[in-house]
C-alpha cells in the first residue's frame, strides 16, 4: 500500500511537471565530463568533483570500458579494477571484495545504483544478477577502495560501487542487444529514452538472460542445489523539470531471478530472488545551495530452500551542498532508514531497526596545490523485535532486542599537487559495518524436535558492529610524453570486532532442560591488513590502449580465542585472502573494428569445505572481444571468458563448481 | 665556452618564437571549446546562436595573432551543448560601443582594466586565456587547457556584470 502511494504521488507530480517548459538544474555528468576532459563523480564527497581530484582511492569504469569488456555481468567487469577480488562460485553468482576479506555473501561492500543501495539488507550482500539494470544504460561505475561510510553509511567498509546510469534528461540512450552463446546462453536487452512534452524525460529498460549452470563435477553439490541462472529485469527512470531550478527524478525497478548460489556458510543452494523498488529525488538549486530530498523503498522476497526472507527497507534523506566563499564546500545531510525482516525459517517474529544519521562534509581548497576534506557521520541504530519465539528458544522476550548502536564514521583526505603531473593523496577512514538483520535475529531456524533435543540456529541481538580503519598514501604521476599515467599506493587497514558466522561445532548457548543448544553469530576477532598497489595505463598512437596493475595484501587475523574458531565461523581471512591479484589489458580500435584482451591473475588462497579449509590454486584467466561496428550503429561482437581453461577453480576447489569457458555472440544496435 | 653555451639558448628562444603562432592557434581552439562549454553553465546564459566578440589590440602582434586564431577556431560556428558561437572582432578601444555580442573573448596583450571596465558597463561576460585577466578582476573567467582544463572565475567581476554560474559548475572550478 505504501509503495502504491509512493508511485501514485510520483506519477501525480510527473503529470503536473509535464505541463510547462524550463531548463533544469542538476549534475549533468556528460557535459561536465566533456568540459573537463575527464570523468566526474559525486561518490567521494557528495560534491561533484573531477576524478583526478577526489580525496579517496577511486577507479571509474566508463560506458566504453563496459562495452569493450566483452562481459555481460557486472562482477566480471568490476573484478578487472585494481585491488578487486572476485569469488566465482557459479555461473550466476559471484562475490566481490576489495583487497581481501572476500567471502560468500560478502557484506563489506556498499553497492548503489544512482545512490540507492542495492545490496540486500537481510544478509548485507549483493546479488549482482538481481540488480535491475541493463549494462547499456550505465554511464559509469565508480569503484571506491576503502571505507567511505561517512558519506554513504553502513556496509561501505571495504569499498563502494556506485553505478551511475544515464540521465534521461541529458542522455538520449537507445539500445537493443541480442546475444547467444555456448552452454545455452541467451540474452536480450532493450533501453529506450524519450521525452513526453518539454519537461518530462523518461528512460525505460528491460532485459532477460539465461544460461546453463557449470557442469557439476563434485558430489559435494547435489542436484537439488543447482539451478540454471535466469533473470528478468526492468527499470524506469523519469526526470521532470518542475521549474528552472528544480527537478524531480523518479525511478522504479523490478527483478526476478533464480540461480545456484553459495550461501554464507559456503554451502550451495538453489536460490530465488525477487526485488522491486521505488525512488523519488527532488533537487533544487537554491540560494542556500544544492538541496536534495530523497525517499526510496526496497522490497526483497528471497527464497532459499526452507527459508523465505521478506525484507523491506525505506530510506528518506535530505541534504544541502553549498559553497562558502570561494574555497570551502560543505555538505550537510540527515538520513532516516527503517529496515525490517521477518524471521525465517520460523514464521511469527520480525526484527527491525531504524537509523537516524546526521552527516557533514567539508572540503577546503587551501591553495592551488592543496585541498583538504573531512567528513563525519553519526549512525544511531535503534533495534527492535516483535512477535513470538519458538518454544525451546533460550530467548523468549523481545526486550532483549531493545538496544541502540551509535557509531561515528570518518573520512579524512588530503590531495597535494606536487607539480601539475604529480599528485600525493593521503587518506584516513573509519568505516562501520553494522550487524545485518539476519545476524541480529532474523535468522531463526528451530529444530523439528522438542527441547532439549536438537539445536537452534539464530541471530544475536548483542552483536557489535565491526569497525574498519584504513590508512593510505598514494602517489599519482601523469606521463604526458608517453600518454600514460602511473600510480603507487601503500595502505594499512584494521578491522575490529569481526563478525563470525554461527558454527554447529561451537555451541554459543548450552541446552537446558527446556531450551535447545543454540548457535549464533558473534564477534570473534580483530584483523589487520597491509598492502601495496601499482597500476599504470596509457594510450599509443594508432588507436591502442593498455593498462596493468598488481595489488599485494597481507592479512593477519587476531582471534579472540583461537585460529580454529575463525575457520569454523568462516572468517579466517588470513587464509582465504589471496596475497596477489593483478590485471593486464590491451586493446585497439579504429572507426569500425575494436579488439580487446584481458588477463587476470589471482594468487592461491583457501576456501571452505564444511568446517575445514580447502586450497584453491593460483589461477590465470584470459578474456577477449572482437567487434565490428557499421556506420548505421549496428555492431557485431564475439567475446569469450575463461579462454584458458574449461574447468577452473575460482572460488572453491574440490567441493565447488568449476568455472567454464564461455563464448558469446552479440548484435547491438544503438540509436 | 661561454658563447657556445648561449647559442643553444638563443636557438631555443628562436624556435619557440617561430612555433608560437602555431601553438597559439592549437591552444585557441581548445580554449574556445572550454570557454563555450563554460558559458552553458551560466544561469540564464546564452543558448542557440550567440556572438562572441573577440577583443584585440591592433598595435599588439600577440593580440592580433590570438584574435586570428580564435576567429579561425570559431569558423562558421562553434557548437557546445545547446550553444553555437560565432565570432566578431572588436577592437579594444571600441568595446563600449560594441553591439550584437553576448560575450567577449579578451586576447592577451590588450589593456585588461580598460576592456573589463567597458564590458562591465555593458554587462558582458568576459573570458580570457590569460589567468591574469581574471585575477585582476577585469575578466569574469579565464580558461586554460594545458596540462589540464583549468577554469578560474572572478566572483566580483561576475557579480559586476550580473551573472552567476550553476552550483555544480562552481564546485568544480577555482573561484577567486
Amino acid at each position: 500500500m505504501k509503495k502504491q502511494n509512493l508511485f501514485a504521488g510520483a506519477a501525480a507530480v510527473l503529470a503536473i511537471a509535464a505541463a510547462a517548459p524550463a531548463s533544469a538544474q542538476s549534475i549533468d555528468y556528460g557535459s561536465l565530463e566533456t568540459l573537463f576532459g575527464e570523468p566526474v563523480t559525486t561518490s567521494a564527497t557528495g560534491s561533484p568533483q573531477r576524478s583526478t581530484e577526489v580525496p579517496v582511492d577511486m577507479t571509474i569504469i566508463s560506458a566504453a570500458d563496459i562495452k569493450r569488456s566483452g562481459a555481460f555481468d557486472l562482477p566480471t567487469i568490476i573484478s578487472r579494477v585494481a585491488g578487486v577480488d572476485i569469488l566465482n562460485f557459479a555461473a550466476g553468482q559471484s562475490d566481490i571484495g576489495v583487497r581481501g576479506y572476500n567471502q560468500a555473501r560478502s557484506p563489506r561492500l556498499l553497492v548503489l545504483i544512482n545512490g540507492r543501495q542495492v545490496y540486500l539488507d537481510h544478509f548485507g550482500y549483493t546479488d549482482w544478477a538481481a540488480l535491475p539494470i541493463q549494462l547499456s544504460e550505465i554511464r559509469q561505475i565508480e569503484v571506491v577502495r576503502g571505507p567511505n561510510s561517512a558519506i554513504f553509511g553502513f556496509n561501505a567498509v571495504s569499498g563502494v560501487v556506485n553505478i551511475i546510469t544515464y540521465n534521461p534528461k541529458f542522455d538520449k540512450t537507445n539500445n537493443l542487444e541480442l546475444r547467444a552463446g555456448t552452454n545455452g546462453a541467451t540474452g536480450v536487452s532493450l533501453v529506450s529514452t524519450f521525452d513526453l512534452g518539454e519537461r518530462l524525460s523518461v528512460r525505460v529498460s528491460a532485459g532477460n538472460e539465461h544460461e546453463n549452470e557449470w557442469k557439476n563435477t563434485t558430489t559435494a553439490v547435489t542436484r537439488a542445489m543447482v539451478h540454471n541462472p535466469s533473470t528478468a529485469r526492468a527499470n524506469i527512470d523519469a526526470v521532470a523539470t518542475l521549474s528552472p531550478k528544480a527537478q524531480l527524478r523518479v525511478e522504479g525497478s523490478w527483478s526476478n531471478g533464480a540461480s545456484t548460489q553459495v550461501i554464507s556458510t559456503f554451502a550451495y543452494a538453489a536460490h530465488r530472488v525477487k526485488t522491486d523498488s521505488a525512488k523519488a529525488t527532488l533537487s533544487v538549486d537554491s540560494t542556500y545551495g544544492l538541496i536534495q530530498a530523497q525517499v526510496y523503498k526496497n522490497n526483497l522476497d528471497a527464497l532459499t530452500p526452507g527459508r523465505r526472507y521478506l525484507n523491506e527497507i525505506t530510506v528518506a534523506s535530505v541534504e544541502d551542498l553549498f559553497k562558502i566563499g570561494s574555497d570551502h564546500t560543505v555538505r550537510v545531510g540527515l538520513e532516516y532508514r527503517d529496515n525490517q525482516l521477518d524471521t525465517a525459517s520460523y514464521v511469527g517474529g520480525a526484527v527491525s531497526y531504524t537509523v537516524l544519521a546526521p552527516s557533514v562534509m567539508w572540503n577546503w581548497v587551501a591553495s592551488d596545490k592543496l585541498s583538504l576534506t573531512a567528513a563525519a557521520r553519526l549512525d544511531k541504530l535503534s533495534l527492535e523485535r516483535t512477535g513470538t519465539f519458538p518454544a525451546g528458544s533460550p530467548a523468549q522476550s523481545n526486550a532483549a532486542w531493545d538496544r541502540d548502536i551509535s557509531e561515528v564514521s570518518v573520512n579524512l583526505g588530503a590531495v597535494y599537487k606536487l607539480t601539475p603531473q604529480d599528485t600525493l593523496r593521503a587518506t584516513y577512514a573509519r568505516g562501520v559495518q553494522a550487524p545485518t538483520l539476519l545476524e541480529l535475529g532474523g535468522l531463526l531456524i528451530p529444530p523439528a524436535t522438542a527441547a532439549p533435543t536438537g539445536a537452534l540456529i539464530t541471530g544475536n541481538p548483542n552483536l557489535d558492529p565491526a569497525v574498519v580503519s584504513n590508512y593510505q598514501l598514494a602517489y599519482d604521476r601523469d606521463l604526458p610524453a608517453l600518454k600514460a599515467k602511473a600510480s603507487a599506493k601503500i595502505f594499512f587497514q584494521k578491522t575490529e570486532a569481526v563478525k563470525g558466522q554461527f558454527s554447529t561445532a561451537q555451541a554459543d548457548v548450552p541446552a537446558t532442560a527446556t531450551t535447545w543448544t543454540t548457535y549464533y553469530y558473534r564477534n570473534v576477532s580483530d584483523s589487520e591488513m597491509k598492502g601495496a598497489e601499482l597500476s599504470a595505463s596509457g594510450k599509443i598512437d594508432g588507436g591502442f590502449h593498455w593498462s596493468a596493475d598488481v595489488t599485494y595484501t597481507d592479512v593477519n587475523d587476531k582471534p579472540f580465542t583461537n585460529d580454529a574458531t575463525l575457520i569454523l565461523r568462516k572468517v579466517a581471512f588470513e587464509q582465504t585472502s589471496p596475497k596477489y591479484r593483478g590485471n593486464v589489458a590491451a586493446g585497439w580500435s579504429n572507426n569500425a573494428w575494436s579488439v580487446d584482451g584481458f588477463v587476470r591473475y589471482v594468487d592461491d588462497f583457501a576456501s571452505y569445505n564444511g568446517n575445514v579449509l580447502e586450497p584453491v590454486d593460483a589461477y590465470a584467466t584470459v578474456a577477449g572481444r572482437v567487434a565490428y561496428r557499421m556506420e548505421n550503429g549496428l555492431e557485431f561482437a564475439l567475446s569469450g571468458q575463461n579462454l584458458l581453461d574449461d574447468g577452473q577453480a575460482q572460488a572453491k576447489s574440490t567441493s565447488g563448481l568449476l568455472a567454464e569457458r564461455r563464448m558469446m555472440f552479440s548484435i547491438n544496435k544503438a540509436w | 665556452m661561454y658563447v657556445t653555451r648561449k647559442k643553444p639558448v638563443l636557438m631555443g628562444v628562436l624556435a619557440l618564437a617561430l612555433a608560437a603562432p602555431a601553438l597559439a592557434h592549437a591552444d585557441a581552439a581548445k580554449d574556445l571549446q572550454v570557454a563555450a562549454r563554460a558559458l552553458t553553465f551560466l544561469e540564464n546564459g546564452p543558448t542557440g546562436k550567440a556572438t562572441l566578440g573577440v577583443v584585440f589590440d591592433p598595435s599588439k602582434p600577440a593580440s592580433v595573432a590570438e584574435k586570428n586564431a580564435v576567429m579561425a577556431a570559431l569558423g562558421a560556428g562553434l557548437s557546445a551543448g545547446g550553444l553555437t558561437l560565432v565570432g566578431k572582432p572588436v577592437e579594444a578601444g571600441a568595446v563600449s560601443g560594441a553591439s550584437g555580442v553576448q560575450a567577449l573573448f579578451v586576447t592577451r596583450g590588450v589593456n585588461y582594466a580598460a576592456v573589463g571596465g567597458a564590458a562591465k558597463g555593458k554587462k558582458l561576460v568576459t573570458i580570457s586565456s590569460d589567468p591574469a585577466c581574471a585575477q585582476s578582476g577585469a575578466c569574469v573567467m579565464s580558461v586554460a587547457t594545458e596540462p589540464k582544463v583549468d577554469i578560474t572565475v572572478n566572483r566580483a567581476a561576475a557579480a559586476a556584470v550580473g551573472v552567476a554560474f550553476k552550483a555544480a559548475f562552481r564546485m568544480m572550478i577555482k573561484e577567486i
